[in-house]
């Protein structure tokens, strides 16, 4: 079986896989891998993308999603005599035998799955097995990926990276387990941010020491407030943490991380000098 | 299965002026492109035969030119541009233009079209041609011929009719203005030289420095993963990727978190648009005050300084520019810029640019561009890890010193076979950003020819138009014709555009987008793939490049190029004899264009015996080797940071000058532009700080990019990228509008949630936008590309666009006086939400003319149609 590596922190966001994908179906017709794509709507490969933080601690997670062709595609199950297997593993939609069947693209758990209204057929990827089956070693995604966020080949070759990576879906998504042939690697956790600094003189407070707790009690982390005052933990699960700033000659603070929907970033913690 | 059945090579970089970048395989299939797809370089070459190139940053982490080309998303979805319902279908004439009576020059942008041949459009324009240039000399014809387009050589899309009236008596050039680089331009070469844009051309090898000696990078308005999608690729992407591997601090210092800093950036400071000025004069308040720049490099390696330190003390105004004085000027808190200076004292830091964005294009943008110099000469640069590089053109106007990756032994040209005008050489011209008053039949003055192209002297050169006894502007034949979206003061150009004064204008170009619609005649042009050409690129940060460009499909509709239109009018003109005898042969030689491709090939640079015009034509391109000794070339600026008097600058003093005496002694009551750069609150036509009088009314200082998903006003009508998040904003009314960033404090203020719709104002009029809510811009300011394609609601002063073409209201005052470049970024401008459903009844009629209108895809040329058929 094939497998696509995605390594999310090398994701630009450039959506170069998105519009190759798009290149190669929308207007073409590859029967009986697939017919043309619509011109605008479907996203058999999409970048989807998050806005983290808030000013001036603000970053896009960007995670371009693809068909997991997964083991136990629930199309297979539903409707046997309309997919079948390409010769690397790909699950294709026949699309005489789908017609009218409006009803698959509903079954992918993932949403990969496109009805396409005008020819009244389900379409997904293809994995681009008219292209591997003629020549060609990887998908057009992979193909118009310039900075080494996708990678394509045998399962077999990518044992180290699959046994790091998270399957099927990155971020936060909760993945339906299905066996998908994905696999993401550093995909992000939660982050807390923000800057130290004394109001009445105009400094930044470097080196400050910045403890985080959990709901529990317990210190997950200690970090320093580096040159210009910023502190960052980047680990964070989806939870609520209490972050403890210490600087040498002012008041202790402690304030509340809420992490469990969003990042945090701190509007900037003006300390008190010690009385 | 037949996957294609033809292949060829283009160069798909959209420079124009006979460069190219981009290049990328084309494949067809019955006729049709069916896939456009990067070129694997491996097929062909070995990296032996390249001579392959390793760089070993910090952490043993290596960078390489890799085997294929990075291509960016524009190539990628070209085809949409080559088949978009937007093409104009065959020669159209404005219906109610009658060059025998009424010419109705009061309704260009409103008129409708109608079909016409080839034939009468040629007849008519050479009618017009022979009209003006007889009643009023051949200076009455404004050839706006320059700018970003396809990049083809023989059938270059812009100045090919220069070419033609060359022969016919002359013509006037409308000189391209330095857009990338103004505040480089007419800024930075007086502090230290840099001819011809003032950015750093001493950039050999200073990749390898930075990733090895540098400790941050100050990526300054830099977006490199937008601005260098248009004209070099991915490699710029990669590259950042490579320093951030080696340890260098990415630090964005931009009003807005730009698609750079949403990826690389480790830190980011939300300067308020256009006041970087006041950031950059408390930097170096610190250090002068705290005594760490370095004082020994200054003393040998500046003039003036002691001019700069008199100002930044506060002696000649009574006023210090202490961090505290700049914070409300430029919205960073004080202590975050002392410790912004006071790392960068103690820290190898360089600077990155990667052109355009609010940074360089503002009001007084001089002065940013030279402090920047100042404070970089303040810490020794050329020193290890101390310099300025960029992330684009890097082999800008076939200078390989600019980049600083190793380069190819040659830098490949197109010129024996380029068939526009050569950029800087004009017998006659009118700079870009006042041709307002050219088409309006002003008189006026003003100082350089100002083309990008021209050294530091030109700036002190007067010129004026029309020179005396001359009409002036007649007619504008424009190849071009995205002026209002694009340049300075849309709204007074499309005013210009009606004016009397004006009783011909011309267009030819593929698309029937912005000032077409203002046009009396319209002559559809054909685009890549659909004709055979030359083609180079040199900014891939690869190897150099040359293309045999064969064409894949026929023309589209009755499209012909640029050069074969041109060639059309030559047929008609020539017919009336006289000067105009055996036009078409004096023009074209009578060479075909395989003939001008082969001669093309051969001048290009490279040397005879690595030529092989058959390999090359059948293989679709050829690579050139990274030269022999590149590592042996100096690092940057090193030899001038070793010695200044034996590698001088190309100052007058041959070091960085604080304190210029060309602009002292030429324009002595220039406060705008003094010998001194300065913080500048308001003047020459510009009144747009939060502190001024104006921001009561307009209290945003808007910030308008390169487009991430267009290149200026090109590829707006692609379906696949207009369905992108950030590319959009679909209204209630199922119109897609351009996006505008807004900071949720700021939209709460005003009343907007996502995907409202809100009007951009000021003075100058009003432009429609779609609501983003988002922590990407910082408060105060508001954030909105040019380039969006026009749907002009109310033209003019003062009018309406819906379109979302921001440069329509963006101000028509030049960077200053003395200094003739555009302001289209950081000025002021109201928000306010609107109901479109009540505004499509207070305008029924310019709101129900879009009937063939996809959001899809947006503009359809049919809706300016006379009859047109569904």
């Amino acid at each position: 079986m094939k497998a696509l590596i995605v390594d999310l922190a090398k994701c630009n966001g450039c959506r170069c896989c998105q519009l190759a994908c798009k290149d190669e179906h929308c207007g073409n017709d590859w029967s009986p891998y697939a017919l043309s794509q619509p011109m605008s709507g479907q996203f058999w490969c999409n970048v989807e993308e998050r806005e983290r933080g808030r000013v001036p601690v603000v970053r896009v997670a960007y995670t371009p999603v693809f068909c997991g062709h997964c083991d136990e595609c629930p199309l297979e199950g539903a409707a046997p005599d309309c997919v079948r297997r390409s010769a690397d593993g790909f699950v294709i939609i026949d699309p005489e035998a789908a017609h009218g069947r409006a009803d698959l693209a509903d079954l992918c758990p993932y949403g990969r799955v496109f009805h396409n209204v005008e020819l009244d057929v389900p379409q997904k990827c293809t994995g681009c097995a008219h292209l591997l089956e003629n020549g060609w070693s990887e998908p057009r995604c992979v193909d118009a990926c310039a900075t080494g966020a996708l990678r394509f080949g045998d399962e077999a070759d990518f044992a180290e990276e699959i046994a790091r990576a998270q399957r099927g879906s990155a971020g936060f998504a909760t993945d339906p387990g299905i066996g998908s042939h994905v696999y993401y690697l550093n995909a992000p956790k939660r982050w807390i941010a923000g800057t130290v600094a004394d109001r009445t003189i105009n400094e930044v407070i470097i080196g400050a020491d910045v403890a985080i707790v959990d709901e529990a009690g317990n210190e997950v982390a200690r970090v320093q407030t580096d040159w210009a005052g910023d502190f960052r933990y980047y680990e964070c699960d989806q939870a609520r943490y209490l972050v403890q700033i210490h600087a040498r000659g002012y008041e202790p603070v402690e304030l509340v991380a809420d992490c469990t929907q969003a990042d945090v970033v701190f509007d900037d913690v003006l300390v008190v000098r010690e009385t | 299965m037949r996957l294609s059945d033809e292949t060829a090579v283009h160069n798909l970089g959209l420079e124009s002026f006979g460069g190219g970048a981009n290049i990328v395989a084309v494949d067809a299939l019955d006729g049709k492109v069916v896939r456009i797809r990067p070129v694997h370089f491996d097929r062909d070459y070995t990296p032996e035969e390249l001579n392959y190139w390793r760089l070993t940053g910090r952490n043993g982490v290596e960078f390489e030119p890799g085997m294929k080309s990075y291509t960016p998303p524009f190539p990628l979805v070209y085809k949409c541009r080559t088949y978009s319902p937007n093409r104009i279908p065959y020669p159209l004439k404005r219906i109610d233009w009658d060059p025998q009576g009424e010419r109705h020059p009061e309704t260009r942008g409103t008129s409708k079209y109608v079909r016409i041949s080839w034939d009468e459009a040629t007849r008519i324009i050479a009618d017009e041609i022979v009209r003006v240039q007889g009643e009023y000399g051949p200076h009455a014809i404004l050839c706006q011929g320059d700018g970003h387009g396809e990049s083809k050589a023989i059938h270059t899309p812009h100045g090919c009719m220069t070419r033609l009236l060359d022969l016919c008596g002359g013509y006037v050039m409308q000189a391209r203005n330095p857009d990338s680089w103004e505040g480089w331009y007419w800024g930075a070469k007086h502090a230290w030289g840099m001819d011809p844009v003032g950015q750093n051309t001493h950039s050999t090898n200073t990749a390898l420095d930075i990733a090895n000696n540098c400790d941050a990078m100050l990526y300054w308005g830099c977006d490199l993963e937008t601005n260098s999608w248009g004209w070099g690729g991915q490699q710029a992407s990669r590259m950042a990727y490579w320093f951030d591997a080696c340890g260098v601090q990415h630090i964005a210092v931009a009003p807005d978190c730009n698609y750079t800093a949403a990826v690389h950036a480790d830190k980011w400071f939300p300067v308020l648009p256009n006041t970087d000025a006041a950031l950059q004069l408390a930097i170096a308040y610190v250090w002068i005050t705290e005594g760490t720049y370095d004082r020994e490099y200054i003393e040998t390696h500046s003039d003036g300084f002691d001019w700069f330190e008199y100002y930044v003390l506060g002696n000649e105004d009574g006023i210090p520019k202490t961090p505290e004085w700049a914070e409300p000027l430029c919205g960073i808190p004080a202590y975050r810029i002392k410790a912004l200076a006071r790392y960068w004292a103690s820290h190898a830091v360089s600077i990155a640019h990667c052109n355009g964005g609010s940074y360089i294009r503002a009001a007084f943008s001089h002065e940013p561009a030279r402090l920047e110099v100042y404070l970089l000469a303040m810490q020794g640069v050329g020193k290890p890890g101390r310099i300025s590089i960029k992330f684009i053109e890097w082999i800008l106007f076939g200078m390989s010193s600019c980049s600083p990756l190793p380069p190819s032994k040659v830098v490949p040209n197109t010129a024996a076979c380029y068939n526009g005008p050569l950029i800087g050489e004009m017998e006659s011209f009118v700079p870009k950003c006042l041709v307002h008053k050219a088409l309006r039949g002003e008189q006026f003055s003003w100082y350089g020819r100002g083309t990008a192209a021209n050294p530091r002297a030109d700036q002190f050169e007067e010129f004026s138009f029309p020179a005396p006894g001359e009409p002036g502007i007649k007619m504008l034949w424009s190849d071009n014709p995205s002026f209002t979206t694009s340049l300075n003061g849309g709204n007074e150009f499309q005013d210009a555009l009606r004016s009397e004064n004006l009783e011909f204008y011309l267009v030819q170009a593929p698309w029937f987008e912005d000032d077409a619609r203002f046009a009396d005649i319209v002559l559809p042009i054909c685009t890549k793939f659909e004709v055979s050409d030359f083609g180079t690129d040199n900014d891939a940060g690869q190897w150099s490049a040359v293309t045999y460009e064969k064409a894949v499909i026929d023309h589209v509709g009755e499209a012909l190029s640029d050069w074969e239109a041109v060639q059309e009018i030559a047929r008609a003109l020539e017919k009336r004899g006289g000067a105009y005898e055996n036009l078409w042969m004096r023009l074209t030689g009578g060479k075909t264009v395989e003939q001008q491709v082969e001669e093309g090939y051969a001048a290009c640079g490279i040397p005879e015996e690595e030529r092989d015009f058959d390999a090359f034509k059948r293989r679709g391109y050829q690579l050139i080797p990274t030269v022999e000794g590149w590592e042996g070339h100096p690092v940057g600026l090193s030899p001038f940071a070793e010695d200044p008097e034996a590698n001088p600058l190309e100052t007058p003093t041959g070091k960085v000058e604080f304190y210029s005496v060309p602009l002292a002694t030429t324009w002595p009551d220039d406060d705008v532009r003094g010998p001194v750069a300065h913080w500048i609150e308001a003047g020459d036509g510009h009144d747009d700080r939060l502190s001024s009088e104006r921001a009561k009314d307009y209290p945003f200082l808007i910030v308008s990019n390169h487009p991430r998903w267009r290149v200026h006003a090109e590829m707006d009508d692609v379906p696949w990228l207009r369905e992108i998040p950030t590319c959009k904003v679909i209204g209630p009314d199922g119109y897609a509008y351009e996006p505008l960033w807004v900071n949720p404090l700021d939209a709460a203020k005003l009343g907007l949630a996502d995907g409202d719709v809100a009007k951009v104002f000021n003075e100058r009029g009003g432009v429609l936008g779609g609501v983003r809510v988002t922590e990407r811009i910082r408060p105060g300011a508001v954030y909105m590309d040019h380039g969006a394609n026009s749907d002009v609601i109310v033209p003019g002063l003062g009018g309406l666009d819906r379109g979302g073409a921001i440069n329509h209201i963006c101000p028509t005052a030049m960077s200053s006086r003395n200094a003739n470049g555009e302001v289209t970024s950081g000025y002021l401008v109201g928000v306010e939400k609107v109901d479109v459903f009540e505004l499509a009844a207070r305008y029924p009629e310019q709101f129900a003319r879009r009937g063939f209108y996809d959001s899809s895809y947006g503009a359809d040329v049919r809706d300016h149609l006379v009859d047109a058929e569904g």
